[in-house]
């Protein structure tokens, strides 16, 4: 074994010459470095600064157009309009408080914006322009263009805004857009997409179909070089480098926008709501809820005194009634309570003497007819909408059995519209019982008194608009009728939803129609909604939903009539029909809110709006090829 | 290692700590701090998301600094050879286990903890090759025979990292691996032949079209920047606008209106330099490169200094590693090195590059501490 002493002094010699070398090199190439950076930040110094500030490229986004919502004809029910606005650049505006104080003297910015605006710009950085203003006027706008030398950092822009020309019409329909919020941007996992969503003025879809689908309607992000100077003017646009930005798709609706507003000026000045729906494709023609409010409102901010007045009205213009709302539907549940009482067993020649009161349990049961009707049986019963006659039948059969053929004809169930906040609405049973008062004192097994309250459509039973409407498309059809709302996505043509054949006698059907076409034809309770075409032969039902029971009290203080109780104690007015009775092609609900009877506030008005229908028979028209829409958006604009 | 025979005092922990280099602690975080204050100016003012980050991981960093050159170097030595064979062995178990980044496979999972083998090799090829060298006599240097253990040294991490792929890695570890060896007494004509096959593989490496596609364009762009100006090429001349309109003395801390615009890719890491000398000017660019430079010449008197053969060429190699860091990164964003994705070190955000370069600190300063100690080797078995 050698061993060596590792302390090698002509090792340790080599290392030391190398080392210095080494050192050398290296300060040499930092010399190489720093000579570099002598040239580049000194000696070429002015080249790379007029360089930046002359000569610089920058990727813009350019903004997607939304995509249109448009009826069943192709007629606008939102689209995009110009939107002049003013941007502030924080960076070149350095005094944010003055720049705004300068704009303040040509259009006004709030105390409460002017926060929000350096929210922004604590959140956004020094580069990100912030909106000022928007929906500015011309005069407005070509103001601040005249002054624009003295504004610094103030970016005139032509943005893009939506627009819904019905607008109260359409409101529920298609809901609103909205500013993006934080919460947006955390759901979006895409860069691009977050990149697109940060564009000054950028809305999103904030309810109804605009949120549904804002996807398919945001369309996709373009971008471009842009050249712009130290001070982000551009200066020249590279739109060889351009990839255009692709509109979002047009949404074609199953809506006749005509009849729409038809129908909402009908309802004017009613909390009320009405659906028309097609009967063969399911499609709906009218979605109308009163009042309305203005989506137009909401896309720009809205005004917070606009929406305190609308969260605070009684007749809640912010609750979209057709699918929201629930009421219990009163008599226009009969036509359900017959098929039950026939299923059952009941002969619809069976008949029973009404004389305007029955005794059941411990109270009694009140026709609305003082008096009675004397001897009726089932077709009388609906067209006269006898409650005695139901009352006699509710003491034996079984409540399940009612809640089977309410749920067959569509009641007690959502349906897939693309707008949210649908309501279910109740269709009572002893299941139903059990699971709802689990654990209270009413926990208790289902009584058949209640049954009597059911089968006329009060009590626990409750529905909507939109419920009403496929229950009466489907008393038409016999087939499970199901609504739609959209007809097509872009390009894609939807199919109509399935329609299968219910499981009902058709003799039973024939009985309960026969009763509907007594009603308005028949001298029945709805004799003034009749149609004067013979063609359009109008078969319906009234209902009245009880809100207040007028007492023994009440009577004594002279309290007899319901016109003589506050507006809101009035009962709510239901009417449910379809037409024509032989070919059923349209079926319609309409609900007015505390209009006292429904032979008097809802009939007359679902007359009038199928009498707009009759007349335009939406449904032989050819609708919109979503192709040919294709064609017309898809314009390049720039964010 | 029992046939280690130490010459030289032991020394307490308060001894220990009194010999510790400060100027060289300092130098290290004025540096970083540096990078703190470039992060914040990048973030347009803020902490986060990288700033406060980078100032705690400097601190963790600084006290492994600590902790690695109170360790005797001799241990480091005899860790030299396990060290570089367990990161080899990570290198090589990458491709199986490895979590795929931006297209290449170079981390891999550990008791939790994210860990790039290829970091720790940059440390342990340098142990290895002055554990090696620590074992020849000065005439052994240059015998072809014994050119060939650290031939295989360098080449096989090297193979490994280049298949991840990751083309900047490779590079600084052949150059800290060839540097070690040079210092180490290489004859002049051993090296110029060397010199002339690498160059002779890497346009093998072309023409057989080992680099990836991505990988050539940065080279061809980087031999000229003109060739596509929005692609590869218009990085590197936002950069050189960048830093060109900064002029003499910047255009004030935050107010680099080039780099701030997001002109420019990776601002956080590898153009981080560009932001400096954009708002700080060339005054402040050079400043912190005579920074780096004593830090660099600091490095090599300790290795000077060393009585160790060992301790001198790792410290060496850490030292030149360190350097070349910094000469790649800051001549890359001016245009005179490809861009390869080399970060600035201690400046740049990321917490992998900074701890291997604090711990390879952590060995220079063992190396100081430990400077009079000397070692007996009871066989040349090599």
């Amino acid at each position: 074994m050698v061993r060596i002493n590792t302390h090698d002094p002509e090792r340790q010699e080599v290392v030391s010459r190398r080392t210095l070398l080494l050192g050398g090199g290296v300060s040499a190439l930092f010399a190489v470095i720093a000579g570099r950076l002598y040239q580049l930040q000194v000696a070429d110094h002015q080249k790379y600064l007029d360089l930046a500030e002359a000569n610089q490229f920058k990727r813009r986004v350019l903004t997607p157009l939304r995509g249109e919502i448009v009826d069943r004809f192709g007629n606008v029910l939102a689209s995009n309009r110009k939107n002049f606005r003013l941007l502030l650049v924080p960076e070149q505006a350095r005094d944010i408080d003055a720049a705004l104080d300068e704009i303040s003297k040509i259009v006004p910015v709030s105390d409460q914006r002017r926060a929000r605006i350096k929210r922004q710009i604590r959140r956004g950085g020094a580069f990100t322009p912030v909106e000022v203003r928007d929906n500015l006027s011309w005069s407005e706008f070509s103001k601040i263009n005249f002054q624009l030398p003295h504004l610094a950092g103030v970016l005139p822009d032509v943005g893009e805004t939506r627009d819904y020309p019905l607008e109260a019409a359409s409101a529920f329909v298609i809901g609103y857009v909205g500013a993006v919020t934080e919460r947006d941007l955390a759901n979006e996992d895409s860069d691009r997409e977050r990149l697109l969503l940060r564009q000054p003025g950028f809305k999103v879809g904030r309810d109804g179909l605009e949120r549904t689908y804002d996807q398919e309607l945001r369309g996709a992000a373009g971008e471009m070089m842009v050249r712009i100077n130290a001070h982000g003017r551009v200066k020249e646009e590279m739109s060889d480098t351009a990839r255009a930005p692709a509109q979002g798709k047009t949404l074609a609706l199953t809506i006749d926008a005509e009849l729409q507003q038809h129908a909402m000026t009908v309802l004017k000045g009613e909390s009320a709501s009405a659906v028309v729906m097609d009967v063969v494709t399911g499609d709906i023609l009218v979605l109308a809820s009163t009042p309305g409010f203005n989506p137009n409102d909401f896309n720009v901010g809205i005004d917070p005194q606009l929406w305190k007045d609308l969260n605070e009205s009684p007749y809640k213009p912010l609750l979209n009634k057709p699918l929201s709302g629930v009421y219990a539907p009163g008599s226009t549940l009969k036509m359900v309570s017959a098929i039950a009482a026939l299923e059952a067993g009941v002969s619809p020649r069976q008949t029973t003497f009404c004389n305007g009161r029955t005794w059941y349990g411990n109270r009694f049961f009140h026709c609305w007819k003082r008096g009675g009707h004397g001897a009726v049986d089932m077709k009388r019963a609906i067209k006269d909408s006898c409650n005695v006659y139901f009352y006699e039948i509710a003491k034996t059969i079984d409540i399940d059995l009612i809640a089977d053929v309410a749920r067959r004809f569509g009641l007690g169930e959502t349906y897939e519209l693309g707008i949210s906040g649908q309501q279910r609405g109740v269709v009572p049973d002893r299941d139903w019982k059990r699971a709802h008062f689990a654990g209270s004192p009413e926990n208790q097994p289902w009584f058949q008194g209640e049954t009597l309250s059911c089968i006329v459509g009060q009590g626990y039973v409750t529905s909507t608009p939109l419920q009403l409407a496929v229950m009466a498309s489907r008393l038409a059809t016999g087939k499970a009728v199901r609504p739609r709302l959209v007809r097509a996505v872009g390009d894609l043509v939807l199919p109509a939803p399935d329609a299968p054949p219910i499981n009902v006698n058709p003799d039973h059907l024939d009985v309960v129609r026969e009763g509907m076409d007594a009603v308005v034809n028949e001298w029945g309770t709805a004799a003034r909604s009749r149609l004067e075409d013979p063609e359009w032969r109008l078969a319906g039902k009234t209902g009245t939903s009880q809100v207040y029971q007028i007492t023994a009290e009440d009577r004594a203080n002279g309290l007899a009539e319901p016109e003589d109780l506050p507006w809101s104690r009035r009962d709510h007015a239901l009417f449910v029909c379809f037409m024509p009775y032989e070919n059923p092609r349209y079926a319609c609900s309409v609900i007015v809110e505390h209009g006292i009877g429904g032979s008097r506030a809802a009939g007359p008005r679902a007359r009038d709006i199928m009498r707009a229908v009759a007349a335009k028979n939406p449904a032989a028209l050819p609708p919109i090829d979503p192709r040919s829409l294709a064609a017309r958006g898809g314009a390049v604009r720039s964010g | 290692m029992s046939s280690l025979i130490l010459q030289g005092p032991r020394r307490g922990i308060r001894d220990r700590l009194a010999r510790l280099h400060w100027p060289l602690i300092i130098l290290l975080t004025m540096i970083a701090g540096a990078g703190v204050v470039t992060l914040y100016s990048v973030a347009e003012g803020s902490w986060r998301p990288w700033a406060m980050q980078h100032g705690l991981r400097y601190m963790a960093a600084l006290m492994v600094l600590i902790i690695a050159g109170m360790i005797p170097i001799r241990y480091w030595m005899a860790l030299a050879y396990p060290m570089y064979f367990a990161a080899l062995a990570a290198l090589a178990a990458v491709p199986f286990i490895g979590e795929i980044n931006m297209g290449a496979r170079r981390w891999i999972e550990f008791g939790g903890m994210q860990f790039q083998p290829s970091e720790a090799m940059k440390i342990g090829l340098v142990m290895a090759l002055a554990r090696y060298y620590h074992g020849l006599r000065a005439e052994q240097v240059s015998h072809i025979l014994y050119l060939i253990p650290p031939a295989l040294m360098i080449a096989a991490p090297v193979g490994l990292v280049f298949i991840q792929p990751d083309l900047g890695t490779s590079l600084l570890l052949v150059a800290a691996g060839v540097i070690t060896v040079f210092v180490a007494g290489l004859s002049w004509r051993i090296g110029l032949i060397g010199l002339v096959g690498a160059l002779a593989a890497a346009y093998g490496a072309y023409r057989f079209e080992l680099l990836k596609p991505y990988q050539v364009e940065r080279i061809l762009t980087f031999l000229n920047p003109d060739r596509d100006p929005l692609g590869q090429g218009y990085h590197l001349l936002q950069s050189k606008i960048a830093l060109g309109s900064g002029g003499l003395d910047g255009k004030g801390y935050m107010l680099g209106s080039q780099s701030q615009l997001q002109f420019l890719p990776e601002m956080q890491t590898d153009f981080i330099f560009t932001i400096f000398g954009e708002e700080f000017g060339f005054v402040g660019a050079i400043g912190l490169l005579l920074l780096y430079l004593a830090v660099v010449l600091i490095g090599l008197s300790v290795a000077m200094t060393s009585k160790l053969h060992f301790a001198r060429l790792v410290v060496i190699g850490v030292t030149a590693t360190f350097a070349l860091y910094v000469l790649i990164n800051t001549g890359m964003v001016m245009g005179l090195a490809p861009v390869v994705g080399v970060p600035l070190p201690l400046v740049s955000y990321g917490g992998t590059v900074m701890l291997t370069i604090m711990a390879g600190f952590g060995i220079v300063m063992s190396a100081h501490i430990y400077r009079d100690q000397d070692a007996y080797r009871s066989s040349d078995w090599l």
